[in-house]
């Protein structure tokens, strides 16, 4: 009898299971009993295996990573650049025309308040009473038309939000898929397990939109401004 | 204005919705529903008895353009004017939208004078129609 310690005696009993899975054609016992042997054994194939499907995904994952920033770093970062500078001169732009606009209320309310205070300060001494209030109206009228047109000016004014924060939504995105990418990276480097393939975020397709036109980055098939547009609906409407 | 004209804005902006509104009630229109996007104006449209819809294009829920085309595809709705209000600016997507059945399309940012004119426009086409 040779001699006996744990491991040779654990495969001894593994080795009886097969024997006896065998003999009773019990094929389902045969399968777990070598896998248990196999397990045992840490019988190279299977963790081999494993270790390089793993190194595989890494690579790939690492690529597509790589790959991915190459474009953000190379474009999309400098593009959004443009973008938030394009955004720092539509809000420049918009609070001076508001304020331009309020400079611009002030001096037709003052005119209308001044006016009445002389009518009131003046009125038991004067002489012609109708010709100073009609003045009065009409200027108070002409005015109020001016202070009407400036707000409505003003109200348009506000569009630049819209404007700016359809642009800052595209790079809130763009940041967005800049952090997953690093931190795929990050966890490459780590030597974790990468398995997921980085998401490419489409860019803008016809159907969602690709946002408003910003300086710098204006798309070759884009329209100049509303008269464009209005030149090619006629075309259209024409050519039907 | 013999009848109420009832409008629906729909952007997912809120400032933009309130600006409209604003002209729109300028302009002596006082009848207007607000929606933030495709999804929300709708149900809206079917539900109601709306004569004009102002849209926007892109929208994070259902974008204007699939809006256009689910009016389009309507048979209640299928006639509605539809004016697109939006910062969409290639001409692939104008035609997309003429196409697709849009009675005008106002680029932003836009004036008061362009949105009144392309209003009048389709208002009296919808009066002859």
């Amino acid at each position: 009898m040779s001699p006996s310690n744990p491991e040779t005696e654990r495969y001894r009993a593994q080795v009886a299971a097969l024997q006896s899975a065998l003999d009773g054609g019990d094929v389902a016992a045969f399968h777990r009993a070598f896998e248990s042997l196999c397990e045992q054994m840490d019988c190279g194939l299977l963790p081999e295996l494993k270790r390089l499907t793993a190194t595989a995904q890494s690579a790939l994952a690492r690529f597509s990573a790589e790959a991915r920033l190459d474009t953000l770093a190379g474009h999309e970062v400098p593009d959004a650049r443009k973008r938030l500078t394009h955004v720092v001169k539509l809000t420049d732009e918009a609070a001076h025309k508001t304020m331009d606009l309020v400079d611009s209320c002030g001096p037709l309310v003052d005119e209308a308040a001044r006016g009445a205070a002389h009518l009131i300060k003046n009125w038991n001494a004067m002489t012609d009473r109708d010709a100073a209030v009609s003045g009065f109206l009409e200027r108070t009228r002409t005015d109020s038309e001016k202070l009407r047109a400036n707000l409505t000016e003003l109200l348009m004014a506000q569009g630049y939000q819209d404007i700016t924060g359809q642009i800052i939504r595209s790079v809130i995105s763009l940041v967005d898929e800049l952090e997953e990418v690093l931190s795929k990276l990050v966890r490459i480097a780590e030597g974790q397990e990468v398995t997921s393939i980085v998401r490419i975020v489409p860019q803008g397709a016809l159907e969602r939109g690709f946002g408003p036109q910003v300086a710098g980055l204006e798309s070759v098939d884009a329209v100049s401004g509303q008269d464009d547009i209005d030149a090619l609906l006629s075309a259209m409407a024409a050519g039907k | 204005m013999s009848s109420p004209v009832k409008f629906l804005v729909v952007d997912d902006f809120s400032t933009m919705r309130r600006i409209v509104k604003n002209l729109l009630q300028e302009l002596g229109y006082n009848d207007i529903t607000e929606a933030d996007d495709g999804n929300t104006a709708l149900p809206l449209l079917q539900a109601g008895s709306f004569d004009v819809l102002i849209t926007d294009w892109n929208m994070p829920g259902m974008p204007g353009i699939d809006l256009l085309k689910a009016v389009r595809a309507d048979a209640k709705l299928g006639k509605l004017p539809v004016l697109m209000l939006t910062a969409e600016a290639k001409r692939e997507q104008i035609v997309e939208a003429v196409q697709a059945g849009a009675s005008g399309y106002v680029i932003k940012p836009f004036t008061a004078a362009t949105l009144k004119e392309k209003l009048d426009k389709i208002l009296a086409s919808r009066a002859a129609a």
